[in-house]
């Protein structure tokens, strides 16, 4: 029986990839602009560790400016994987998200405009929290945290560009 | 002289009754733990837990193939094998297959195919260039020369900027090295490091388990047997519930 059992199929899953991040940037931005870089100094990486619970995983994050617009492609782990996601900040106010690259096995749900679009229009008030609550999907809590953290994120770091 | 039909109907419900019991027993007690646990996966801490066996991940195809490469780097020693890219056996968060690795003042650049890494003194991931900062993908191989990283992709060579964010085309010939296999010794070792890294969630695999996935198709049929069991003892148990006709 336990070779039997053995025998049969697997349960792996793969990555979803929804749009190439230089395609979210040309739809965002209207073309490609050069690419920049925050290097983050010893308090904005404090500010980055208090976001998002941890050191972000480079210590330059690069970002794209055309106009007013700035876009950011950034990355967080919901439970084990990284989640892709990219972020248009303008005027201090979410203008655009949209998951990218979705590694995780379970909750995909977070990529759905349905979701995403709660981020649109968010604000950070004082201690760089969102203006606003994100409604919970069941069974995707983790990556719907990793995409809030993911959007207070990119508004603190629209603040701190030069 | 042989028994009355009722009597001998009732003698076969309760025969089949016994036997179906007897053999859906043990799928049936699994079913009913692993449902138990998975109901309480946070109570029992399963959420935490992973599982690293070689047979799990078999079932996963998490096991790595192919042949371990690397490259070393001063005291310092880069890898890759099926996937995933190792700094001094520490799993790094860069996606493609490992083209070079070159130092740069002090500075270490990681180069995948679809990605370049620039990494401190201290392993510090300082930058993560994808396509967007890249030349045409893939990336073939990277070197150093005169202070200056230079790629070969699409054809040509590419000379990056010290701070790594703009690039331009050169028609300088560089020399790249190729990635030499690992020894037994590291592969080993680069092994265990992969296993730990891919390791499942107790509670995944408890979930397939008990869903009959982790096992593919003999699983599946296996659960499904389980369940109509279930169904078939029911019937089973009523018909032989019913009172006995005088």
């Amino acid at each position: 029986m336990t070779a039997l059992l053995l025998s049969g199929g697997s349960a792996f899953s793969a990555d979803r990839v929804y749009q190439k991040p230089s395609e979210f940037i040309q739809q965002s931005l209207g073309k490609i602009p050069a690419t920049q870089a925050i290097a983050l100094s010893s308090a904005q990486k404090k500010a980055v560790r208090a976001i998002i619970g941890k050191s972000y995983k480079t210590s330059s994050i690069r970002y794209w400016s055309a106009g007013s617009k700035t876009a950011f492609i950034l990355e967080e782990i919901g439970k084990v994987e990284y989640i892709t996601t990219g972020f248009v900040v303008s005027g201090g106010k979410i203008s655009s998200v949209k998951v990218l690259v979705y590694r995780e096995t379970h909750g995909w749900e977070v990529g759905r405009p349905a979701f995403t679009k709660q981020l649109v229009g968010a604000k950070l008030t004082a201690g760089n929290q969102l203006n606003r609550q994100v409604r919970n999907i069941a069974g995707a809590t983790l990556s719907v945290r990793a995409l809030t953290k993911l959007g207070r994120l990119a508004l603190y770091l629209e603040s701190i560009k030069k | 002289m042989s028994e009355p039909a009722p009597r001998r109907r009732r003698h076969n419900t309760r025969k089949w009754h016994r036997w179906l019991g007897l053999i859906a027993a043990l799928p049936l007690l699994w079913l009913s733990l692993s449902g138990i646990l998975l109901n309480h996966a946070e109570f029992f801490g399963l959420n935490d837990r992973q599982v690293s066996a070689g047979w799990v991940l078999k079932r996963y195809h998490q096991l790595p193939e192919g042949e371990p490469r690397g490259i070393t780097i001063g005291d310092r020693k880069v890898a890759f094998w099926d996937g995933l890219t190792f700094l001094d056996k520490e799993f790094l968060e860069i996606p493609g297959q490992l083209v070079g690795a070159v130092a740069l003042k002090n500075q270490l650049i990681i180069a995948t195919d679809e990605r370049i890494a620039i990494l401190d003194g201290t392993g510090e991931m300082v930058l993560d260039l994808d396509e967007l900062s890249l030349p045409p993908l893939p990336i073939e191989t990277v070197t150093v020369d005169k202070e200056r990283l230079f790629v070969f992709s699409g054809k040509s060579f590419w000379r990056f900027s010290e701070d790594f964010l703009r690039f331009e085309e050169t028609s300088t010939h560089k020399v790249f090295k190729s990635l030499p296999l690992l020894d037994d010794a590291d592969r080993e070792s680069l092994s265990n490091a992969i296993m730990t890294r891919r390791a499942m969630p107790l509670s995944r695999v408890i979930l397939d388990a008990h869903s009959g996935k982790l096992f593919g198709w003999p699983g599946w049929l296996l659960t499904d047997l389980a369940a109509a069991s279930v169904i078939v003892l029911t019937i089973l148990g009523l018909g032989l519930f019913k009172k006995r006709q005088a």
